[in-house]
């Protein structure tokens, strides 16, 4: 492996990116393929289903989360397969905030501020809709 | 017959090529979907959970690297998360049809830029004040030449009113838009062209789970497209984010290319038709 010598501090929120990106896909391929396992089980057929019940839906992203968590209504294996997709959609939102906890704790207030707007910008359209 | 198992084989080829060329895979997979009966909106929405993936899974091996661009990429980003907003917004007042010539138009000024560079990267002499203000310069180790590739990045400011296009193009058309990305980043920030696909690859899972949330509400999204889309781009981005480092610049460059005439072909096709 080829690493460059990291200047202060620069390199450890790289690390810390590539654990959050590699570990919110693996948990989703994880919760993925256990879905669909346990769908193949319950409904003996894999094909792409036009049901009701496999189309998710929410008022805004934050709520459709809680809704779909604390509500039971769904199968289990619909339910693995919605959190697998509620893992994959967060972990960019995951890397966005640690970024700016990176920034703030090395004190370079530009990308604070750079890091602070894309959160904000963000949270709003994911809270709006 | 498409089933499961079948769009997440095909998936793994897109997630390959995707990661490979910085673009989302969204475009590739969008008419493979519709061709096989499924609803154009389902296929737009459910597309946008491959970028995600294909995006982190790549990033994971390209950030681990240090090959794409952090800085850089957080600049970038306020400009096209503004425009995707924006330009999720506006689609409703104006017709996108212009947006798709536009795009085409853009996308071929790449072929300009390579005509020039294809003895390989040449990196800017000097750096504009902004750029160096933000401190937007870098440097990779390149495995297929064996040497480090150092750059500076600069027309920042014209660089994130391209991205603000690209955003905005990305929100009205419900595409990624990563190769208008890369295009920008090459053309106009003079980076390197595995910076500019790997800051790019960065870049578009964020813009992508912008519009999963705008389609959360329109009731599109499909869980048996998207959990075998994931699977499969995710298994794909994740090889091609180990090999890509290995490969030249000018095969890089091809695969960007074919991907791209594909494209142009498709938006001209989807402007011409939508007239």
């Amino acid at each position: 492996m080829n690493r460059q010598s990291p200047a202060k501090g620069g390199p450890k929120l790289e690390n810390a990116i590539s654990y959050v990106l590699i570990a919110g896909v693996l948990i989703s391929l994880f919760l993925e393929i256990a879905g669909i396992v346990l769908f193949y089980n319950s409904y003996g057929q894999l094909a792409i289903s036009q049901e009701q019940s496999v189309f998710i839906q929410g008022h805004d992203f934050f709520s459709f989360i809680y809704n779909e968590f604390s509500q039971h209504t769904r199968t289990l294996p619909v339910m693995l397969m919605t959190a697998g997709v509620v893992v994959l959609m967060l972990t960019p939102y995951v890397r966005v905030i640690l970024s700016v906890f990176y920034f703030a704790r090395q004190k370079n207030i530009k990308y604070v501020v750079i890091t602070l707007f894309v959160l904000t910008i963000l949270t709003i359209s994911l809270a709006l809709h | 017959m498409l089933n499961i198992p079948s769009l997440a084989l095909i998936s793994v080829l897109v997630g390959f090529l995707g990661s490979l060329t910085g673009l989302g895979g969204a475009s590739i997979l969008i008419p493979l979907l519709v061709f096989f009966g499924i609803p154009v909106k389902q296929a737009i929405a459910s597309a946008m959970i491959a970028i995600i993936a294909t995006s982190s899974g790549s990033a994971a091996s390209y950030v681990r690297e240090r090959i794409t661009n952090i800085k850089v990429a957080m600049y970038l980003e306020m400009f096209t998360i503004t425009g995707a907003i924006a330009g999720a917004t506006i689609t409703t007042i104006i017709a996108p049809v212009y947006l798709y010539f536009f795009f085409a138009a853009f996308l071929l000024t790449s072929f300009l830029r390579t005509s020039r560079v294809n003895h390989g990267f040449t990196p800017a002499g000097s750096q504009d004040r902004f750029s160096r203000w933000l401190g937007l310069s870098g440097s990779y180790f390149d495995q297929a030449s064996k040497k480090l590739v150092s750059y500076r990045v600069n027309n920042t400011v014209l660089g994130g009113l391209g991205m603000l296009v690209a955003g905005l193009a990305a929100g009205m058309l419900g595409i990624g838009a990563g190769a208008f990305k890369v295009t920008v980043m090459e053309n106009i920030l003079h980076m390197p062209p595995k910076v500019s696909s790997t800051t790019s690859n960065f870049i578009i899972g964020m813009t992508a789970l912008a519009g999963v949330s705008v389609f959360l509400f329109s009731g599109l999204l499909n869980l048996t497209l998207m959990a075998p889309m994931a699977i499969g781009t995710a298994i794909g981005a994740i090889v091609g984010g180990r090999v890509l480092n290995r490969f030249g610049d000018s095969t890089l460059r091809v695969l960007f290319f074919a991907v791209v005439v594909l494209l142009i072909v498709q938006m001209v096709y989807k402007g011409v038709t939508s007239i």
